[in-house]
């Protein structure tokens, strides 16, 4: 686990850290790492079509649209403008 | 240097269902911002996606119009990226195990037929819709789109010009329509076109780098797309320059594409199966049931119009190229079953009207039932065929009726014999060397005394009792 | 009244005869906690208005003579399942201010009973944890000793029963999260199968895992609830269809002749001793009342803790992507999008959430998605595998709930690998879908309280409260001080 990979995965997770932060958390992850090294350990390759929690075609749902839901309600989290939700441009 | 260009598409159609992909709010195109939305498709904490069988079903019959396996086991993934329009942070779409694979749709270019592979379908879910303010230096977000089920087309770079680009786009269009599972509205954004795009050496084994240029909405687009990038790259190339491998945006105002700095560049979506849906096994007997269910395409229709109605292919070419002046002459033929002059009619008086703007299929004030009254009208005698672009005219402006059309202004045939007989005794007697001609076996000359009645009539009568009066007069 | 040791049935009974209003019974656990949860710390929200207009509605029903198992029933929910109109905060800076526009599956059905909210319970933050100390806003206590950990990350719940701030409440259990705590305050939790309860309004942290499920004072109560909350739910696309079933409907029956299997690889070093002793004692009780014991191995037990870390945190990273401060949230600051979505998070989550955000991606990312996440999903088969072997001769399987009792608040939180390894009980049950509930069998010698999971087949939640059942009718229990 080097600054170059945690860095990368900053950017995959949009996290920042301050560079102690950033030392600590690597040691961190490089135990956590060494931990999850040991499914190495273990040679089997995974079969997707063995996991036995697939549906048939007609358990899916059929099509019949709802009404939405109310659209103050679902913007009330946030502070909305003209009822659609604000974000900052991208970039700069 | 003579550069060949290598093109791959991504081709993006919505789906016509009535509720999303993975909830249920309306589908509907449009509506006030975030009217149609609900927990699930807001991203919102705690939320499930439920995927929708409709959505399956098309993309399957999609899958069986373009000659595609279907997968008998298929799965859905996350594809994880950031991005304002995305609410849930990842788009739920299928990588390993889509519904399609493989497939093929002939296309023909400049009278040459050619065979474009497809690589695969799946079934994802659309994005929401950014509008930008650039004053206040802030994107609106309106997840209205979000979830509108879409099929995804991936072809092979089979294409090595914009006419085959656009023909194969327009051809897929057209069938996905007669499918019934897309409306093709490229107006409302119901289908878009992604480009892939590189420029080698014909001939040589390999491919230069390609450049992808996205959301292309309508065929003027593709076109001055597909031109720009290769006018661009070959100015490149020629000048020993690299092309550089990256996502373009194309400029409708200037022709020009640029480079899309705002989407990260290297995305490592890290796609792993969704957890919150499960898989599908399907059994030969449902997929044989959704085959069976597949409409009529285009070519089975130019098939049966020129096969069983005797209709020329190249008027069949007209009648089946939109599949709403199809259905149109199909609903007509279910109110008065004659197909040619129908079909006729179409060809020549319709689909003028509508190329220049006058006539709207979308926006008809008159409907097929009365179209095929008009034409029984005159096929019966009734009104001559020249007033029926005059009833037509009337029919497209204000809805009413033929029937109602010919009453108000007196455009009956009305079958006076005592008019009929003198007229025609008038003719024969104006003009009694073609009268002999006739008699002494030039029927040729039946079309100028024909001609002279009918102008002499003004349609007072029909031609068939004219011809008929005629004809026995002239035996004698 | 003794709330703490009031079971469902004996305020049934109370209610259905009016020994007590629902209205006074809601104040006598408002009032508990106004004088004891500033020892706890097990809400986060306390809805005492809420609870008394509830209370007043249940009692209309139950003067009609209509009361259902949980009507003017007082029930804490931990903090990640959503209720409509009352803040909802995964126990995160990020969600401090998050009021759900919809209530969650579990919650519509209690309403459905006319149920009264005492309030949302403290967790550790978006249930990533095993000590509830992750909390951004109330790091509970555990109630046999205050300078201990509730165990989590449903600590919150398991500590609200075991203090009588509640008569019973819901926990979710991702890795052990209700079982766990439920063993370190001495009381009972209950995890179904997997699909046995819906999803939909519990915040997600690692969807394939993921449970809501009971913590009370016995396991008919376990039961009892979860005859109300479970069921299929069309908003729930892993729940699953099953016949309606009354699952303490086996309580009482005879256990002569089951078998009980123990694997040995979850009695080695990694337990204390005396959590070995006291879950040993146990399996020597159901020998006496006619059980057998059968002797098994799951050899995979080893490469367990990795695989549900890597499946877990990958699963979580992706679910918590959602959380950008842009729809609800906190709202970060920044010039554009990236900058102000990276503060959201970076000021909204805390360590541990963080960390696991990053291992789950780097089990996803290019190059290590093969290598990490699925070989933990090859695992993951190998794991359901080997429970099919052990349930060929077997009806339930016995395990301790935990390697330790409760430790002490601060000395183990910090070490995320350690805390990690501690989760060796029972993450396997998470991965093959299975249902668990953990009872009260022990204490050890500074009185805390020692657990075991009772592990069944898929669907058989009613044999693992029969089985559990068994036991605590012959068990001492004791209740915790506070």
């Amino acid at each position: 686990m080097d600054i170059k990979t945690i860095d990368h995965l900053c950017n995959l997770s949009k996290l920042n850290y301050t560079d102690e932060g950033k030392e600590k958390v690597m040691g961190e992850m490089s135990a956590i790492i060494e931990l999850m090294d040991t499914v190495k350990e273990f040679d089997v390759v995974y079969d997707d079509t063995k996991d036995n929690n697939s549906i048939s075609y007609d358990e899916v749902r059929k099509d019949v649209a709802k009404p939405s839901f109310p659209t103050e309600k679902l913007l009330s989290n946030t502070q909305p403008s003209g009822n659609c939700y604000v974000v900052p441009k991208m970039v700069d | 240097m003579k550069l060949y260009p290598t093109i791959g598409l991504e081709i993006h159609a919505e789906l016509l269902t009535n509720s999303k992909v993975f909830c249920t709010c309306s589908a509907e195109f449009g509506g006030e911002p975030n009217s149609r939305c609900c927990p699930v498709c807001s991203g919102l904490p705690g939320t499930l996606p439920v995927l929708n069988s409709k959505a399956v079903e098309y993309i399957i019959k999609a899958g069986y119009i373009m000659n595609c396996e279907i997968s008998r086991f298929t799965k859905w993934d996350r594809k994880n990226y950031f991005y304002p329009d995305l609410p849930k942070a990842y788009q739920i779409s299928q990588m390993p195990r889509p519904v399609c694979l493989g497939g093929h749709v002939d296309v023909t270019v400049d009278g040459e037929q050619k065979t474009m592979r497809i690589n695969r379908i799946h079934l994802e879910e659309d994005a929401g819709k950014l509008v930008h303010d650039d004053i206040e230096r802030v994107s609106l977000a309106d997840y209205n789109r979000c979830g509108i089920p879409l099929i995804e087309i991936v072809t092979e770079p089979d294409f090595h010009s914009a006419a085959e680009v656009i023909a194969f786009f327009e051809k897929i269009r057209l069938m996905l329509q007669y499918a019934g599972v897309c409306d093709g509205k490229l107006e409302q954004g119901s289908m878009r076109c992604d480009v892939n795009i590189s420029l080698a050496e014909k001939d040589s084994d390999k491919l230069g780098t390609r450049t992808e240029v996205k959301n292309l909405n309508s065929t003027k687009a593709i076109q001055r797309a597909i031109e720009y990038e290769i006018y661009r790259q070959t100015e490149l190339i020629e000048n020993g320059e690299r092309v550089v491998q990256e996502t373009l945006h194309f400029n409708d105002a200037t022709g020009e594409t640029s480079s899309l700095r705002s989407k990260e560049d290297a995305h490592d979506y890290r796609y792993f199966p969704d957890p919150d849906i499960p898989p599908i096994i399907f059994t030969e007997e449902e997929l044989a049931a959704i085959k069976a269910d597949i409409p009529e395409m285009p070519e089975q229709r130019v098939a049966r119009y020129t096969g069983e109605y005797g209709i020329s292919a190249a008027d069949a070419k007209v009648l089946t190229d939109s599949k709403r002046v199809s259905d149109l002459f199909e609903n007509a033929l279910k109110a008065y079953n004659n197909p040619k002059p129908i079909g006729t009619f179409i060809v020549v008086e319709l689909m003028r009207r509508i190329n220049l703007g006058e006539l709207d299929l979308d926006n008809m004030k008159f409907t097929a039932e009365d179209l095929a009254k008009l034409i029984e009208l005159a096929e019966t005698g009734k009104i001559s065929k020249d007033n029926r672009k005059i009833i037509l005219r009337e029919m497209l402006e204000t809805g009413k009726k033929p029937e109602a059309i010919a009453e108000e202004q007196q455009l009956w045939i009305k079958e006076d014999n005592a008019l009929l007989e003198k007229t025609i005794n008038g003719i024969m007697e104006a003009n009694p060397k073609a009268v002999e001609q006739y008699r002494s076996g030039e029927t040729k000359v039946f079309g100028f005394l024909m001609g002279q009645c009918n102008k002499a009539l003004k349609g007072a009568a029909s031609p068939a009792s004219i011809k008929a009066m005629l004809e026995e007069k002239l035996k004698g | 009244m003794e709330l703490k040791k009031q079971t469902l049935g004996s305020l049934r009974e109370m209610l259905d005869t009016k020994q007590i209003s629902a209205a006074e019974l809601c104040k006598e656990y408002s009032d508990s906690i106004k004088a004891k949860d500033s020892d706890v710390l097990g809400y986060i929200t306390v809805t005492e208005d809420e609870a008394l207009k509830n209370a007043e509605k249940a009692q209309e029903i139950i003067d009609k003579g209509e009361a259902k198992a949980l009507t003017g029933i007082p029930l804490a929910i931990k903090d990640n399942i959503c209720t409509d109109g009352i803040r909802t905060t995964c126990a995160s800076k990020m969600l401090e201010n998050f009021v759900p526009p919809y209530d969650a599956n579990v919650i519509e059905k209690l309403k459905a009973e006319n149920y009264v909210l005492l309030g949302k319970t403290s967790m550790d933050e978006f249930a990533m944890g095993g000590s509830t100390q992750t909390s951004a806003f109330a790091k509970t206590r555990n109630p046999f000793d205050l300078s201990r950990v509730p165990g989590g990350s449903s600590g919150g719940s398991a500590a609200v029963v075991s203090a009588g701030l509640a008569p019973a409440a819901l926990g979710s259990d991702t890795g052990g999260s209700i079982r766990q705590p439920a063993s370190f305050c001495g009381v009972t939790g209950l995890k179904p199968t997997y699909g046995r309860v819906s999803r939909y309004g519990l915040v997600a942290f690692a969807s394939s895992l993921d449970q809501i499920g009971p913590i009370a004072n016995s396991a008919v109560d376990c039961g009892t609830i979860l005859n109300v909350i479970c069921g299929k739910d069309s908003r729930d696309a892993t729940s699953a269809n099953k016949p309606a079933e009354d699952f303490n409907a086996k309580v009482g029956k005879d256990i002569k002749g089951m078998k009980i299997a123990l694997p040995e690889e979850f009695f080695a070093d990694s337990t204390d001793d005396d959590v070995k002793n006291a879950v040993l004692a146990a399996a020597k009780k159901y020998e006496e009342m006619g059980a057998t014991l059968v002797d098994c191995s799951m050899k995979s037990l080893k490469y367990a803790v990795s695989a549900y870390y890597l499946v877990a945190s990958a699963e979580a990273a992706s679910n918590l992507s959602r959380f950008d401060g842009i729809k609800y949230g906190l709202r970060g600051e920044g010039r554009t999008f990236d900058e102000m979505i990276r503060d959201s998070r970076t000021r909204g989550f805390g360590d541990e959430v963080k960390r696991r955000i990053l291992l789950g991606n780097y089990a996803l990312s290019s190059g290590y998605y093969d290598a990490y996440y699925l070989k933990a999903l090859a695992l993951k088969q190998q794991i359901i595998k080997e429970y099919n072997e052990i349930f060929e001769n077997a009806d339930v399987i016995l395990t301790p709930t935990a390697p330790t009792v409760a430790y002490k608040i601060g000395e183990q939180e910090t070490d995320p690998v350690k805390m990690y390894l501690a989760d060796i009980c029972t993450v396997t049950v998470n991965i093959a879908s299975l249902p668990a509930i953990s009872v009260p069998c022990g204490y050890n010698a500074d009185g805390m309280p020692i657990g075991m999971s009772l592990v069944g087949r898929k669907w058989d939640e009613a044999t693992l409260i029969q089985t559990a059942d068994a036991f605590e009718k012959t068990f001492e229990r004791r209740y915790s001080e506070v």
